[in-house]
């Protein structure tokens, strides 16, 4: 294994003076260098001798092994540009290195820009006054990089005498050549540079005309800004030359020129263009504050993800539309069903209408603020949350299913709350409708928040990525648009009287509206059974049992004093005793073991999407969960079609399902990128884009074909 | 048409090949055993600051920052400030530079590394997952698990150690400004260092 020898320059550097002290001062003292990767010399080129106004060059010639490269000016991925300090007598002034074109130097995913076989680079020197002596001393420490599997910096100290009357010129040839390999400024050329989404696009205008219609290779001569590796995409239109460079998603310059070298196919000498960028860069990088460590103060947003064009007045537009519709959802609908009696009831009190409506809007819109608040509050506190994230956890599901199991037994008339409830407690009930309302508002709020419903999605991702007294007030308007349906209602009696007179019908519906109940209660126990397995839903069912029986029991109004005390005594023991055994299984089961491996789909994973895209073909993304209603509609209905299933197989389309339904850090993270908080999300990948597609969250046959068509 | 196609194509493979993680984006989640065998992921560290450092002990700018004691010194302060210091070695097992597991424990100890794990990643799946170029190459994540910081060590791209004195830290900067709840002021450098060696395409 070749090693860097940093003792050999060293003691070189040390050695060489005093071997040169020894010599005579010929003019052709010239020193060299030479490592087991290179031969590197100090070259001079002074055709006219050394004189005021009179050429004079000096160059680094180095000689690579082969297979062994270094740098140009932009060493592109890794390396570093070869550093050349010249100690010259006063009134002689050394330039800059005039660097000769560089080839591409890929290594693996990288792209290096450098040198390999013969290499000069020269340095035109001025002479501003007439040196003292017969000889000018030239003293150059230089230090270049030197690569091919492995990387060796490596460093030499050269001296040189000119002799100031005779002419030095036996290196001409070298120097000619090296200026012929420099890029000349491109006579006549113009070019504009702008950002495009993730790209740098350079338009080039006067290229040579024999250049038209040849393959041009790009070379930026500033590091940091595009992406080394990905081939530039070019094209020429008529007399213009166009390049479009994917931009270094760790970029860390943005100039306002771009300085490029272009070489036309077979040329080994290119030209300079100099483009001015047109379009301002965007933020380097969105740079988030770190958490504050203290949670309690000032809510810190998650990272800046990508709002798509959403600006704050249309998300709560869309917020306010997404709410009204949620009224429509299964899991709302029969909650609102129950209010439907209050509005019966109090058909003639209408300020008792508009109260109890303004009171349930108040129940509404402050559940949402303080949902919102808990999930911005997490987010800030580094957790990996998405909107739908109380139904992650199976505890929560667990008790909303006991709740719904509650009002459907209440609903069927399997018990009264009145009997339940100690009597001051129907009391004030009854006294105060205002707060019945207000409970009323927030239990549909807790039935609702599942259900993203559309327009909610774009709102929600927003949101969340806005300032928080913003976020907040978009989530008031989500509750807004809720309630607003009954609110209306409410406040114009007119459109409460249309609804039918009270009746016996009531009964029978109060007993219907049961059933929505425990549907309900079956989605939820699928859920549970998702999340933990067949033991939780096993538990979970045994609670609600133990929970029917004590319901029974104490809220029955059919049975006796003494029937209730007993069986209400036997009743709270099972419950305990069912409660103490079904507790534990509401963790959630570690890893995915419920992997969804349906045929045709695999699951999820960056690397997985990059991978794909890699290998070209166009990768659709289903962002679902157990617990997503709209998620489990969508995959049975047009997922699931035929034609659309014989659409993604004609295109090879890698279908790919990113499972939500237990928290995963990585999907949250994905979400937040694509500008969602919750699910259900579909992206389609075309090869060659960048970012992918998002198609509606209400995801239609049509727009799925129409989308998969749109792929080149 | 064609032409363009396949130029689009290229593009994409080149690009994915090396699908970089973005300053100011979630940080890629990844998987890697460590030296004693144990698999580590970003996810075990959330709520927490993490740097990754790739590493190669054959690269002569590893040898610049471990042989004065620079980025042991590095480590050391962060770590006891709370913040998860992982070292990942993206060397294919066919370089020259590879280490085996039991031996690259062994240099880190030798080398008085006060990282909290060293990880292995010999395919270059994490490597490219962050489009690490070069040893060193380094990362900082915040507690969200956002990127805030990707670069060079410091700011004197040399192979010099006398240049560490009066360089820059970029890495010690971005983790004081993090914890101190601020943005980090300088976010992105270019790396620099030797390439890292990636396996070849199989």
């Amino acid at each position: 294994m070749p090693r860097p020898s940093s003792l050999l320059p060293a003691l070189r550097s040390a050695l060489l003076p005093a071997l040169l002290a020894l010599l005579p001062p010929a003019a052709s003292a010239a020193s060299e260098v030479t490592t087991p990767q290179v031969r590197a010399e100090l070259l001079a080129h002074a055709p006219e001798g050394v004189a005021v106004g009179k050429p004079l060059w000096l160059g680094l010639l180095i000689d690579h092994r082969p297979h062994w490269h270094t740098y140009w000016k932009n060493p592109g991925d890794s390396g570093l540009p070869t550093t050349l300090q010249w100690t010259l007598p006063a009134g002689t002034h050394a330039g800059d290195i005039r660097w000769p074109t560089p080839k591409k130097l890929p290594v693996g995913p990288l792209m290096n820009f450098g040198y390999e076989g013969r290499l000069l680079l020269p340095v035109p020197v001025t002479i501003a006054a007439a040196p003292t002596g017969d000889t000018l001393k030239v003293k150059l420490d230089a230090e270049w990089l030197v690569c091919k599997d492995v990387c060796i910096p490596e460093s030499g100290s050269f001296m040189l005498e000119l002799p100031v009357q005779a002419a030095t010129a036996a290196h001409g040839a070298l120097f000619a050549a090296a200026e012929a390999a420099l890029p000349q400024p491109a006579a006549g050329a113009e070019a504009q540079a702008r950002v495009e989404g993730d790209a740098l696009v350079i338009d080039v205008a006067g290229l040579p005309a024999v250049w038209r219609g040849r393959a041009i290779d790009i070379l930026p001569e500033t590091a940091g800004v595009i992406l080394n590796a990905a081939k530039p995409e070019t094209a020429w239109d008529g007399e213009r030359w166009r390049v479009r460079l994917p931009l270094d998603p760790q970029r860390s310059e943005g100039p306002a020129t771009m300085p490029v070298v272009l070489v036309a196919d077979g040329q080994t000498a290119g030209v300079q263009v100099t483009a001015t960028v047109t379009t301002p860069w965007p933020a380097l990088a969105a740079l988030p504050a770190a958490p504050a460590p203290a949670l309690g103060d000032a809510v810190v947003l998650p990272p800046a993800a990508p709002a798509q064009g959403v600006g704050f007045g249309l998300a709560l537009l869309l917020a306010l539309l997404g709410g009204a519709l949620l009224n429509l959802m299964p899991c709302v609908f029969p909650v609102l069903s129950l209010k439907v009696f209050g509005f019966a009831a109090h058909a003639q009190d209408r300020r008792g209408l508009l109260a109890g409506g303004l009171a349930y809007t108040a129940g509404v819109v402050l559940s949402f603020v303080a949902l919102a608040g808990v999930l911005l509050a997490l987010r800030a506190g580094g957790e990996q949350l998405g909107w739908g994230f109380q139904l992650q956890s199976p505890a929560f599901v667990a008790a909303l299913a006991a709740l719904f199991t509650l009002i459907g037994l209440n609903l069927a008339g399997a018990f009264e709350f009145g009997s339940v409830l100690p009597a001051r407690w129907s009391a004030a009930r009854a006294r105060h409708p205002m707060v019945d309302s207000l409970l009323t508002g927030v239990l549909a709020v807790a039935v609702a928040s599942p259900c993203t419903a559309p327009f909610m999605g774009a709102s929600l991702g927003v949101a969340v990525t806005m300032p928080a007294a913003q976020a907040l007030a978009v989530f008031a308007a989500l509750g807004l648009g809720m309630a607003a349906p009954y609110l209306a209602a409410s406040a114009w009696p007119g459109l409460a009287r249309a609804l039918p007179r009270p009746g016996p019908w009531m009964a029978h519906f109060k007993t219907l509206m049961a059933f929505p109940m425990f549907a309900t209660v079956v989605w939820l126990v699928w859920v549970l059974g998702q999340q933990t397995g067949i033991d939780g839903v096993a538990a979970l069912l045994g609670a609600l049992l133990a929970l029917a029986f004590l319901a029974w029991a104490v809220g029955s109004p059919t049975l006796g004093a003494r029937a209730r005390a007993g069986f209400g005594a036997a009743a709270v023991v099972l419950g305990a005793a069912v409660l103490a055994w079904a507790l534990p299984s509401f963790k959630p089961v570690e890893a995915a073991t419920t992997a969804p491996s349906e045929a045709g789909w695999e699951a999820w994973s960056p690397e997985r999407v990059a991978e794909l895209q890699a290998a070209g073909r166009p990768v659709f993304v289903d962002f679902t969960a157990a617990w997503c209603v709209t998620c489990q509609y969508n995959k049975r209905t047009t997922l699931a079609d035929a034609e659309v299933q014989a659409a993604f197989r004609a295109r090879n389309v890698a279908l790919l399902r990113a499972d939500w339904t237990r928290r995963d850090a990585r999907i949250t993270a994905e979400l937040t990128r694509l500008g969602r908080t919750g699910v259900p999300v579909y992206a389609l990948y075309a090869p060659g884009a960048a970012g992918p597609r998002l198609l509606s969250e209400i995801l239609g046959k049509a727009e799925v074909t129409g989308a998969l068509a749109g792929l080149r | 048409m064609k032409q363009w196609i396949a130029a689009t194509l290229l593009a994409t493979a080149a690009a994915s090949a090396l699908a970089a993680a973005t300053v100011g984006q979630p940080a890629p989640a990844f998987t890697a055993t460590d030296v004693v065998g144990k698999p580590v992921s970003l996810s075990d560290f959330k709520g927490r600051h993490v740097v990754l450092e790739w590493v190669n002990p054959g690269c002569p700018y590893v040898q610049k920052h471990y042989g004065a004691g620079n980025m042991q010194a590095t480590q050391q302060a962060a770590v006891t400030q709370g913040v998860v210091w992982l070292t990942i070695n993206t060397t294919a097992r066919d370089h020259g530079d590879y280490k085996p597991p039991a031996e690259m424990a062994g240099w880190m100890k030798a080398q008085k590394a006060a990282a909290t794990h060293t990880l292995m990643d010999a395919e270059g799946t994490v490597g490219r997952a962050y489009g690490a170029r070069t040893t060193p190459h380094m990362y900082v994540i915040n507690p969200a698990g956002t990127l805030v910081y990707a670069g060079a060590i410091d700011s004197k791209p040399s192979a010099n150690p006398a240049d560490i004195p009066t360089a820059t830290n970029h890495v010690k900067q971005a983790l004081a400004e993090s914890l101190a709840g601020k943005p980090v002021s300088v976010a992105s450098t270019r790396a620099y260092g030797c390439t890292v060696k990636y396996p070849s395409p199989a």
